[in-house]
């Protein structure tokens, strides 16, 4: 493909490249034909970008009906898995607010809040085991794939999160030895550099977990599954998806419970006094793990879209 | 493991994949020309993006298929499965356009 003045070379760069390459000289044709020497609106643009995007959806497998249903249902089984890489870190935010919650428990207010925190608990453990089945279902495809060669496509992916893993471990350490000699009022807050340190760490462990998942995802794109571990794959992506559902659920239920029992436990005010159950961490990890459910949902929609066909086929 | 051409999408007289068939049925255009035909006997107005993607959909679908490139600008023409398409799904609107004429008819019947 020729490039184009800079203007509409820009525009084109919201579509994906097999896609540009295909049709991008048309398409550029096409809107010349179109403007005329004039200038693009911003809607026209924004029309154009938007087109781009849906493009890249499609490509990806998530948006619209695909040629090839297996590619639907394997891209639908992805989102979920993507979905629960952000699920787990709303988790680990969970993890780390709710700590000792039940100690700022009133007698008698402890079943509710209890109960529901030791279904996220379960449920959490439940999610891992199924991820760690989906990983072992898919364990005899990927040996293939490398046997076939595709490792080589895989090396530069793996090398990333094996620094990236690296790095957290390496600083995860000095971390810990560092939080050993604070008191429990320094380490939830009050030492500036050591929250600044922790939000550090945090940040770094996602980006672990996020390059992981991406290599699972380039992996599978690649890999050519059979039909039964198609469905494998995508029963255990609805069942994650499911545990996504639930554990927000919990999680409502025992912010719920907490709030109503003991919003000094949110705000870390002192045993007895009032506030709004509303912080701002209960809240954006609340938040993170609605969103994490609702992509994982859109995941389990586009399974079920082609799954009979998958499992006629 | 490919899917038969769908029909599916081709119901509403707005969705871009029909009133591309419906304007190649009279012999292949590039995007331009399809654009201005679309808007003459449609009055609708494709953007461009919206274009390429019905016509990347139904080139996908064996619906259309590519011909020799003219000065950067590509032509489409319909395929015997995009014919056989755009026939059911103008039938299916004949259908539903006969049953709403002959229902108007006796509706104005019953007022008068």
């Amino acid at each position: 493909m020729k490039r184009r003045p800079g203007d509409l070379t820009g525009l084109l760069a919201w579509y994906p490249p097999s896609w540009r390459e295909r049709y991008g000289d048309e398409l550029v044709a096409l809107i010349e034909d179109e403007l005329d020497g004039r200038r693009a609106t911003v809607r026209f643009r924004a029309s154009v970008a938007w087109s781009g995007l849906r493009e890249r959806g499609h490509e990806a497998g998530l948006v619209g009906e695909q040629t090839v249903p297996a590619h639907q249902v394997r891209a639908g089984s992805l989102l979920v898995l993507c979905s629960w890489t952000a699920f787990v870190l709303a988790g680990a935010s969970f993890s780390k607010l709710s700590e000792h919650f039940a100690r700022s428990l009133l007698p008698g207010t402890r079943t509710l809040a209890q109960g529901a925190f030791d279904a996220v608990v379960l449920l959490a453990f439940a999610g891992a085991v199924v991820v760690a089945l989906g990983a072992v279902a898919a364990l005899p495809s990927f040996v293939r794939f490398v046997r076939a060669g595709g490792g080589r496509a895989m090396r530069r992916p793996v090398a990333i999160a094996a620094l990236l893993t690296a790095l957290v471990v390496a600083l995860t350490i000095p971390f810990l030895l560092w939080a050993h000699h604070l008191n429990s009022l320094q380490r939830n807050g009050g030492h500036g550099a050591y929250a600044g340190a922790y939000v550090g760490l945090a940040v770094l462990v996602g980006a672990v977990l996020a390059q992981w998942t991406a290599v699972g995802v380039i992996a599978a794109r690649r890999i050519d599954w059979s039909r039964r571990e198609l469905r494998v794959e995508a029963v255990l992506a609805m069942t994650l998806a499911a545990s996504m559902v639930a554990i927000s659920g919990a999680t409502a239920i025992w912010w719920g419970s907490i709030g109503r029992d003991a919003p000094w436990f949110l705000q870390g005010t002192p045993t007895g006094t009032s506030g709004s159950p509303f912080t701002v961490n209960i809240v954006l990890t609340m938040a993170l793990m609605v969103v994490a459910a609702f992509f994982g949902l859109y995941g389990v929609t586009r399974i079920a879209r082609s799954w009979r066909a998958v499992s006629e086929a | 493991m490919t899917r038969a051409p769908r029909t599916d999408g081709l119901r509403r007289t707005n969705d871009p994949p029909l009133l591309i068939l419906t304007s190649l049925a009279d012999g292949p255009k590039h995007g331009h020309a399809l654009a201005k035909d679309v808007a003459s006997f449609a009055g609708v107005v494709l953007g461009p993006g919206a274009l390429y993607g019905a016509i990347t959909r139904l080139e996908e679908r064996g619906l259309i298929e590519p011909l020799e490139v003219k000065d950067r600008r590509r032509p489409y023409r319909i395929t015997g499965a995009g014919e056989t398409a755009l026939a059911e799904a103008v039938a299916d609107m004949r259908r539903i356009a006969d049953v709403g004429t002959s229902r108007l008819k006796l509706a104005s019947r019953a007022v008068a």
